[in-house]
């Protein structure tokens, strides 16, 4: 049997955004809202889900004297995303 | 990108797949700063090598335009790092050999001139062969290590050569080691960012 795929992740923006910052070291709002075709409300609902979860790290600051919001995965959001994809894979190879 | 649409587990890989590869593109540099470290130091070659022969007065400085690249250079990181809303989990370590480079680079200028060593290029031939190889082998960009490796094996060559056509070796290692693969990473870069 495969296990239930983890509700945080198995949503396409919050899975969109994990999928980014597992590729890079940390990743302005700007660049997540441009990558994933958003909207800047719906982005930051999502990034504040993944943020209570313990999957990312958000860092306010300001840039220029613009306010700017930087988002980082942490470990424990590595480790949610791995065993997202083996779940994934699991239930692939079953409906297979 | 929809709201609270349901997922199959086969759109869920497409989809992690597609991020994955759409942040990918964006990592490739621009090449702009290799262009113009190869151009440099090239143009310097070339006019050390020319001036043999001219003898034109003031033309020996033509090296000192390789502190004044400083400048733009900082500004070309600053503004490459501003624009791109990301950072890769690579970049502090690349910036660490590049750094570290022109710091070696600087001082080694300075202790060279201070012994009076005679035949100076073979000898940064084989410091920049370090960054440049380091840089292409640790990216998986070929280019950049052939062009690291060329500038050893021109090193070698270049202790045969006399003064001034171990300037021409010079050049063709600024040329091998960034300025064609800089011309390549313009054009992926440009090709990407058009996509």
């Amino acid at each position: 049997m495969f296990k239930d795929l983890n509700p945080i992740l198995h949503s396409q923006l919050r899975l969109a955004v994990v999928s980014i910052l597992i590729s890079v070291k940390e990743a302005e709002f700007t660049y997540l809202r441009e990558k994933t075709e958003s909207t800047a409300g719906n982005l930051s609902v999502q990034i504040n889900k993944l943020k209570e979860a313990g999957y990312i790290d958000v860092e306010k600051t300001f840039k220029d004297n613009y306010p700017q919001t930087v988002c980082k995965i942490t470990p424990q959001g590595v480790q949610a995303f791995e065993e997202y994809v083996k779940d994934l894979q699991a239930y692939l190879n079953i409906k297979k | 990108m929809e709201k609270g649409k349901e997922m199959t587990g086969q759109e869920s890989l497409e989809l992690i797949s597609r991020m994955i590869n759409s942040a990918r593109k964006d990592y490739y540099e621009t090449g702009v700063s290799s262009l113009l470290w190869g151009s440099i130091i090239t143009i310097c070659s070339m006019v050390t090598f020319a001036n043999y022969y001219l003898r034109w007065p003031g033309l020996e400085y033509v090296w000192f335009l390789t502190l004044a690249a400083v400048v733009p250079q900082i500004v070309i990181s600053i503004r490459e790092k501003k624009n791109r809303g990301f950072r890769t989990h690579d970049e502090d370590l690349m910036s660490g050999i590049w750094i570290s480079f022109g710091i070696s680079m600087f001082i080694l200028s300075w202790v060279m001139a201070y012994m009076n060593v005679q035949m100076q290029p073979p000898i940064y031939m084989v410091v920049y062969g370090i960054p440049t190889f380091t840089v292409g082998y640790g990216r998986r960009f070929r280019p950049m290590v052939i062009g690291g490796i060329a500038c050893w094996v021109l090193a070698l060559c270049a202790v045969y050569a006399s003064f001034p056509y171990v300037m021409l070796y010079m050049a063709a290692a600024a040329q091998l080691a960034w300025f064609i693969p800089g011309l390549i990473l313009r054009k992926r870069y440009l090709k990407a960012k058009a996509q």
